[in-house]
This record gives C-alpha cells, sequence and structure tokens, in this order.
C-alpha cells in the first residue's frame, strides 16, 4: 500500500490524466479538463470496548469536463480503465451539446502552483497499524467513561483517516498532482443522572494520528454532557449570546455558503449587492486560506487547477470579496479566488471555500463569560441545516447550554431558539476569543468563541 | 454480473480468520442529471460507477472492504482486508460454506413504466423547462428559479455465507423545484421535489406546470408574511410534509441501532404507552413506487410493513440482519446503504402516521388560538433524549377556527415523546413527501407521511414577542 502511493505513483497519476486529455482532443472535444481521484481509507468505530465496525476503502474515479462553444458538459466514471474514461469523455461531450451558452464557461489560463512544503502530507497515516489505531479508539473511549462516574456508555466513538492522490490536466496545457492525508477521531458520550440523558461531543483533527488529542478530546466532550444535566428551559427574553468556538464555526458555514459568488449572481444570497459595505461589526475579520500550513482544506491549486491562496473576505466589518471560481469570476470580472472544489471525482467544481475562519480576539472563553452580566452560552445548535438560511439570512435555531449570570455559569439550559438575522448577528458581535478552532465541514471551518449581544432567545415560562 | 465461483472465493477468503457472517455487495449505478438556473441549463451530468462492498461479522464486530476495482485480485484483496479486521483474538471458528444457490429474484411489486432509457435529453429538458415557465409566470416577484431533474438506476446483487443470493433494479426519478421571490429587501424561498421508484411517469401524477406554480406560491405568500410570535401554541402540522416531523423525531429513535446503545426515549418501551390514543404508526417500503420503497433491502431481506406504534402503545423497531441475528428477532427488511462505499444500517423507508378520521376543516375550526405549519424544511433532532426543532418554511396564525396571516421565520420546537402524547387530533388526508435522509454519514432516499395533525400545545420559536 505505502509504494503504490508513493511519488511515482503520483507522477503516473499525473501522466495519465495528460494522456486522456489527449486522448479527448482525438476524440473532437475542443476543450478538455481530466480530474483523477485515488484514495484509500479507513473508518473504526468502537463500542464497549470492542469494535463495532471497520471499515477500510480503496476508491479511485475520473470526471471530465467538456466545453464546446461556452457549452458545458460533465460525465464521470469509477475506475481508471481507458475503455470507460473514454466513454466518459463521449458523454461529457454530448452533455456539453445539451447544455445552453455561457461565454463565462471556460478554463483558467494556465499558470504556476506553489511547490512548497504545505504539510499536506504525512506518511505516520499509513504507517501506523490498523491496530495501533484501533487502540487509540479505545483508548478514546475509555478516557471518556473515565473521567466522569456519570457517563454510563458513549454513544459513538470514531477513528477516521485518509491518504489521497489528485491529479489535474486540461487542454490549455495545466498538468498538476499532489498527495495528501488527514485524519480525525470524534467522541459522544451519553451522561445519565436518575431518568436523565444528555450527550456531549468533541473531535479532533489533524494529517496524522500523532495530531489526535485523545485526553483533551473526552475530557471537552465529557464536559459538555456533565454540564447538560438538569437543564430546563426560560421564559423567551432578548440577551447576550456567547457561541462556543465549535458551534461558531459550524454557524460559519451558512455565511461561508453565502458568500459564494455564485450564490449572489443567481440572487440567492443575503450578501447580494453587499461588496465593499459594512456587514458586520469592526471587530470582525475572515479569511479564506487555502494555502494554510497543515490546513484541512489546503492544496496546491484548486480543483480547476488555480492556484490556491489566501484571500481576505471580510475585514474590520467590511466585505472585501466573495468567493469565486473561474466561471464566477469571468462573470464578475474579477479574478478567481481558488475556490473551485468538488467533493470527489462525481461532482463537478463548484465555489466552496478552503480553510475559511474567523480571525482571534484576545480574550479567553472564561474571562469573556467573566465580563458578561446576563446572557446565555451556546454549547450545541440545533437545526443549523434547516433553520439558517443563506438566502434571506433568517435564523431560528434550537439551542442547549448554559445560563450565564453575573459572569458566572448559572444553570443549563434546553429547549430554547435563537433567532434574528444573520446580518443583524454579525453586526452585534461585540467580542472574539483567542480559541480559534477548526471543524472539518465544507473544507475547513474555524472560528474562535463569538459574544454577539440582543439575540431574541425564545423558551417556555 | 461475477462468476458464482469468483463470489464463493470472495466469501471463502473474508472468512478464513473465522466470523460468523459475511457478504458481498455489488452494484452498480448509472445516472443523468440537468440542472436549470436562471433559464439556463447549466448542468449536464452523465455519471457511471460500480464497486463492491465484503462485510465479515464477528459478534459485535462489523469489518468491511469496498474497492470499485472490480478485477479478481482487487476483491480478494478487500476479501483479505475485510478478513484480517475480523481476525479473532483467540482461535477461529470455521463456518461450512455452501455454494449460494440460484440468485433468487425478490417479488415484484414496484413497476416501471416509462424507463429513463426511453426519454431523451430534450424531452427531460422540456419538463424542467416546464417548471421553470410556470413558475416564472407565477408573479413579478420572482427573481429566480432552479430546476433539477434527475434519474438513476441502480442494480445491486447481494450474496453471503447463508448461501443466499439475490439481485435487483431500482430506477428512481426525482425534481426539485426551488423558487426565490424578493420585495423591498425581503427574500423568500418556496420548494416541491416529489420523487418515485420508478421511471418518469412521475410527472403523470405530478404535472411540472403544477410544481412550479406551488413552489412560487409558498415564496410569495411568505413575501407578504410577517415575522412569527413566539411562544407556546397549538399547532396544526399539515399533511404530507409534517410527516418529515415523525421520522426525525421518533422514527430514529426506533432504529435498532440506536436501541441497542441506549441512546433512544424508545429503549425498552415496548408494550408501552408512547403515544396518544390517536396515533398508529408504520414503516412500509412495498408501498408501491414511493420514493423510498424498495423490493428488498440492502441485505436482500424483503421489503415489508412494520408496525411502530398502534393506538399508542409502541410495537416494534426496525432492524437490519446484523441486529436481528443478534436478537433473534425477525428481520424487517430496513438494513440500507448508500452504496457499495458504506455500510447496512437500520434506516427507515416510508414511515408514516395513519391516518384517522377527522376533516383538514373539522381540524381547523376546533382551533382557537394556534400556528398551521403548511410546509415544514428540514430540522434536526437529538435521539438521546428526543429533542427536535424544525423550520417552518409556510405557516399561518389561526384565531378563532379560521386560518389567518401567513407568518415567517418561525420554527417548530419540542420533544418527540412529548408532541406525540400531545396530539389530540388526527386527519383522514395521509400524503407524502420525499426526501434524502441522512445518518452516520450515509444518504438515502425516504419517503415521509402523515395526515393533517393537531398537536396541543408546542413551542413556536418566532423573533416577535408576545404578552
Amino acid at each position: 500500500m505505502v509504494a503504490e502511493m508513493g511519488d511515482s505513483g503520483i507522477k503516473n497519476l499525473e501522466e495519465l490524466a495528460c494522456q486522456w486529455v489527449e486522448e479527448g482532443r482525438k476524440l473532437g472535444a475542443p476543450q478538455i479538463e481530466i480530474y483523477i481521484e485515488d484514495s484509500q481509507g479507513l473508518t473504526l468505530k468502537v463500542y464497549q470496548g470492542q469494535v463495532e465496525e471497520l471499515r477500510s476503502s480503496a476508491s479511485k474515479g475520473v470526471g471530465v469536463r467538456a466545453f464546446h462553444e461556452g457549452r458545458l458538459g460533465y460525465a464521470y466514471t469509477s475506475g481508471l480503465d481507458d475503455d470507460d474514461v473514454r466513454r466518459a469523455i463521449r458523454e461529457a461531450c454530448e452533455n456539453a451539446r445539451y447544455s445552453a451558452p455561457d461565454p463565462h464557461n471556460c478554463l483558467p489560463a494556465r499558470a504556476e502552483y506553489s511547490q512548497d512544503d504545505l504539510g499536506l502530507y504525512s506518511p505516520e497515516v499509513e504507517e501506523t497499524s490498523v491496530d495501533r489505531k484501533v487502540e487509540m479508539a479505545l483508548e478514546l473511549e475509555d478516557l471518556a467513561l473515565q473521567e466522569d462516574p456519570r457517563i454510563k456508555n458513549v454513544d459513538t466513538t470514531l477513528y477516521a483517516d485518509s491518504v489521497y492522490r489528485i491529479a489535474l490536466a486540461n487542454s490549455l496545457g495545466f498538468c498538476g498532482s499532489y498527495m495528501g492525508s488527514d485524519c480525525h477521531c470524534y467522541i459522544s458520550p451519553i451522561a445519565r443522572e436518575g431518568e436523565e440523558s444528555q450527550s456531549g461531543f468533541s473531535f479532533a483533527v489533524g494529517k496524522k494520528p500523532s495530531d489526535l488529542d485523545l485526553r483533551f478530546t473526552a475530557r471537552e466532550a465529557v464536559e459538555k454532557a456533565i454540564s447538560l444535566l438538569g437543564s430546563r428551559s426560560i421564559p423567551s427574553r432578548r440577551t447576550t449570546l456567547v457561541l462556543d468556538n465549535l458551534i461558531a464555526a459550524e454557524f460559519l458555514g451558512v455565511i461561508a455558503s453565502a458568500l459564494s459568488a455564485e450564490a449572489v449572481q443567481k440572487g440567492r444570497s443575503l450578501f447580494a449587492g453587499k461588496l465593499g459595505e459594512k456587514v458586520g461589526s469592526s471587530v470582525v475579520n475572515i479569511y479564506d486560506d487555502g494555502l494554510m500550513h497543515s490546513g484541512l482544506a489546503t492544496t496546491p491549486f484548486d480543483d480547476e487547477g488555480v492556484p490556491s491562496r489566501k484571500n481576505e473576505i471580510v475585514t474590520e466589518g467590511f466585505l472585501r470579496s466573495y468567493l469565486h471560481t473561474t466561471y464566477t469570476a469571468s462573470r464578475g470580472e474579477t479574478d478567481s479566488t481558488g475556490n473551485a472544489r468538488r467533493g470527489s471525482y462525481r461532482e463537478r467544481p463548484r465555489v466552496s471555500p478552503t480553510n475559511f475562519y474567523l480571525s482571534t480576539g484576545e480574550k479567553s472563553k472564561k474571562e469573556i463569560i467573566g465580563e458578561i452580566d446576563q446572557g446565555v452560552l451556546v454549547l450545541y445548535l440545533v437545526g443549523v441545516h434547516a433553520g439558517a438560511n443563506p438566502i434571506s439570512g433568517e435564523i431560528s435555531l434550537g439551542a442547549m447550554g448554559q445560563l450565564i449570570k453575573n459572569g458566572e455559569i448559572d444553570m443549563p439550559l434546553r429547549e430554547i431558539t435563537i433567532a434574528g438575522h444573520m446580518l443583524d448577528f454579525l453586526h452585534n458581535i461585540t467580542l472574539i476569543g483567542n480559541d480559534l478552532r477548526f471543524i472539518p465541514a465544507m473544507g475547513s471551518l474555524g472560528s474562535p468563541t463569538l459574544v454577539i449581544d440582543g439575540v431574541m432567545v425564545a423558551g417556555r415560562p | 454480473m461475477l462468476e458464482m465461483s469468483l463470489v464463493q472465493k470472495i466469501l471463502k477468503t473474508s472468512l478464513r480468520n473465522g466470523g460468523d457472517f459475511a457478504e458481498v455487495f455489488l452494484e452498480s449505478r448509472e445516472g443523468y442529471s440537468l440542472r436549470l438556473e436562471e433559464e439556463k441549463v447549466e448542468e449536464n451530468t452523465t455519471g457511471k460507477e460500480s464497486g463492491a462492498g465484503i462485510r465479515v461479522i464477528r459478534g459485535e464486530s462489523m469489518a468491511y472492504a469496498f474497492t470499485n476495482d472490480l478485477n479478481e485480485k482487487s476483491l480478494l484483496r478487500a476479501a483479505e482486508v475485510a478478513s484480517a479486521a475480523a481476525r479473532a483474538k483467540t482461535g477461529t471458528v470455521t463456518i461450512d460454506l455452501s455454494l449460494p444457490g440460484e440468485w433468487r429474484q425478490t417479488e415484484k411489486i414496484h413497476f416501471v413504466k416509462i424507463s429513463p432509457w426511453e426519454v431523451d435529453r430534450e424531452k427531460k429538458l422540456e419538463i424542467a423547462r416546464r417548471a421553470d415557465e410556470a413558475a416564472r409566470g407565477s408573479g413579478n416577484e420572482v427573481v429566480q428559479v432552479i430546476v433539477q431533474l434527475g434519474d438513476s438506476l441502480q442494480k445491486v446483487f447481494i450474496a453471503n455465507s447463508h448461501g443466499e443470493a439475490w439481485d435487483d433494479e431500482r430506477f428512481r426519478v426525482r425534481i426539485y423545484v426551488q423558487v426565490v421571490a424578493a420585495r423591498d429587501g425581503v427574500i423568500q424561498t418556496g420548494y416541491e421535489a416529489p420523487g418515485n421508484l420508478g421511471g418518469y411517469e412521475l410527472f403523470e401524477t405530478y404535472s411540472p406546470e403544477e410544481l412550479g406554480e406551488k413552489a412560487a406560491r409558498q415564496a410569495l405568500t411568505m413575501l407578504e408574511a410577517r415575522p412569527a410570535p413566539t411562544g407556546p401554541f397549538t399547532v396544526i402540522i399539515a399533511s404530507g410534509t409534517g410527516g418529515v416531523l415523525f421520522h426525525e423525531a421518533c422514527g430514529h429513535g426506533l432504529e435498532a441501532d440506536a436501541i441497542y446503545k441506549n441512546a433512544s426515549v424508545f429503549t425498552g418501551k415496548i408494550g408501552e404507552k408512547v403515544a396518544s390514543e390517536f396515533v398508529s404508526a408504520y414503516d412500509d417500503p412495498t408501498i408501491p413506487k414511493l420514493w423510498g420503497s424498495y423490493h428488498m433491502d440492502d441485505e436482500g431481506t424483503s421489503a415489508q410493513r412494520t408496525p411502530l406504534i398502534e393506538e399508542g402503545i409502541l410495537c416494534g423497531y426496525l432492524n437490519d440482519l446484523k441486529r436481528s441475528m443478534r436478537d433473534k428477532v425477525k428481520a424487517t427488511g430496513n438494513g440500507r446503504r448508500q452504496s457499495y462505499r458504506h455500510l447496512p444500517i437500520p434506516r427507515m423507508s416510508n414511515t408514516h402516521i395513519a391516518p384517522g378520521k377527522a376533516s383538514f376543516e373539522e381540524i381547523i375550526s376546533d382551533t382557537h388560538r394556534g400556528i398551521y405549519a403548511k410546509k415544514l424544511g428540514g430540522g434536526e433532532v437529538n435521539p438521546v433524549t428526543g429533542d427536535f426543532i424544525f423550520a417552518i418554511t409556510e405557516g399561518y396564525l389561526v384565531k378563532n377556527g379560521r386560518i389567518e396571516d401567513p407568518v415567517r421565520g418561525a420554527t417548530l420546537i419540542g420533544n418527540g415523546p412529548r408532541v406525540l402524547e400531545n396530539i389530540d387530533m388526527v386527519g383522514s388526508d395521509l400524503d407524502f413527501d420525499s426526501g434524502m435522509c441522512g445518518k452516520d454519514g450515509q444518504s438515502v432516499p425516504v419517503s415521509t407521511g402523515q395526515p393533517t395533525l393537531r398537536v396541543r400545545e408546542m413551542v413556536v420559536g418566532g423573533t416577535e414577542e408576545v404578552s
């Protein structure tokens, strides 16, 4: 396995991509792009000291984009078989004939990409034995169970990693490849007291198994579960909200999708027409950095061959840039920001954030809570996908957390909702913590603890 | 798809380090999708995929290896990986492997009338255009319409160490129409998204024009809406759309994996009263051609109707092979997976609350002060506590037995079991919606259904304080 994934393997893949581009030309495709993915992965779950599930994967596939006079067609096939790829090339060309012409459909101009070490790959993922990975998961579960007697069981304890090779070539002469690795662990312990059960969660992410801090992860998840025992609702009120960093990061995902230039250009973003305007309070600085060293979404070039870069998205509350692909950039008469990404070879590239984060402030979470007279600390958000609308900006989410009184945690809360408008939330951010943390969602989303003033919290009397 | 002798070799290899059960799942899937936005076809995609997953169960452990290289060498290597992963700490179990018998095709109950292969790209585009034009023609405030149309054929072959083998074919077609309307800086959306286990006869039931108009009407109505009030209300949940609430807030808690881990509020409650006497609920993949239907699940168990709750009494869970073998109960045919890349786990199919006797008019006229949730968006639930939240994408105030002003930005918040106990009226108008259900990183087609229901009291989360 190790030998196959070495440097020689990746070069072969790059050559294959170039060959198929040539082949596509012979088959009559005017402009063509070949994307090859070859990945291997391991996911394992343990439950009550035993391996519950162990999943090993090997997956290869090819995605083909064909451009014909501004018409775009896409096709994909699993495997790397010559005949299948030829068929996909023909299908992509055929699909292009049935698409609408759009002058902005084009390949990016050829550009050189970074050859620096971006910390994408560690051999440790492949060098670590499966047995050792099982031990890590077992240790994580055990740490959670030992942490507090009220932790009676753990719903899910998971370890997962992957190693991937990507090659991309197009008929404008681009030819590139890279390989990367990642791994993460996740735990959701259940705390019980009397009839009541509450769950907590935490995870750790990294490029190699030794990046994962199991002790910290177990402790954080357990503390969350325990802290919610005895929770109840409170009467509705307008109050100050403190979003825990993992929750704030999840929340940032809604902002990231609304900042897609595609959403903006097609009239389905709350940020449409707001470029250059103030969209948040002056403490808000948001970056999208595709080159962040060891970042989970770091790549030397994006999924259509545009070099990755660091973009200033919001600076001191002012909206500086949307996230662009070559298509949206051409349409918006600007440059691509290197945000063309795809979930797998089965998808054509679309606008997606890379390492998208809100930059840190100075205070610790504890100091922040200490400064709040009356407020709600949010530890769980329920319904981020349903209750936060990136088009209208309306937010209405279920939450669990803690009531803050006179700078201290007062009591745990459940069955409350927080509601309002995304832009009001952004404008009312008053304080940002120093605890920036990334979650493996939509590429990679990161945020420190956030304080938002004047939010409507609904509950029951 | 594969030679039987190779299948047997794979099964043998996967059990050579011991194990209670081994299985080969082979899948090929081809599909087409188009996306119309700004009246232009901007995405036109064809895809073809095939792969195999090999599973070994040993006690409580499941090992799985998959590959999309379908040559003998790769398949046997996957089998070796699965067997190594399932390796026993001490000793091995020997299993007598009988050669799988005849391939069994499950009895056909869902028939395809118009195969996607018989409909050319131009016809498909015309369907999308008809929905688009109808939506755009519904009002000047419609600013964007997105139509996605997709079809697929999934072929599966399953063989296991019990000497059983099956194959099946599943055609599915689905359309998604989303409409964005705007006025004076307020943006609202509406959508319709029906699908079926079948072919393009879907559009004999749902005309594209009607879908476009319905989605537009939601968005336009919501432009008129005022901010939703906050606090406890009587809530009437519309037929069809509301089924998603039962699916999320109760259905997931009835899946055997959650039960086993004691991560469900319904653990150990069989035979107990968990809902008001008006409530009966079933999971039924045999309903002809619904989006969540099938002939057999992804482990070869025949589709069947499973009673979950009858007149308020909890009577069953949804399981898969692993859980049914362990608990020595009948498999309910709910072992489903997204693809060959995934392990089967207990999943719902067409979960629904059974119809009652009340008419829609009776339910409304009997309500003094409430919220009518005509369309629900997605939602989320904490299975351990049963707490949930749902967005109301189209909602109205109900006053003195009449439906009044539309309200926007509302959510329903509550607790699954408590809502079940609080249902005090059940309509006779059962209907279903199509959706994709996500669990453990796997997404499978499901239908959710219910008649019009009334819940005595639920918390509505809005932005307006009410006295």
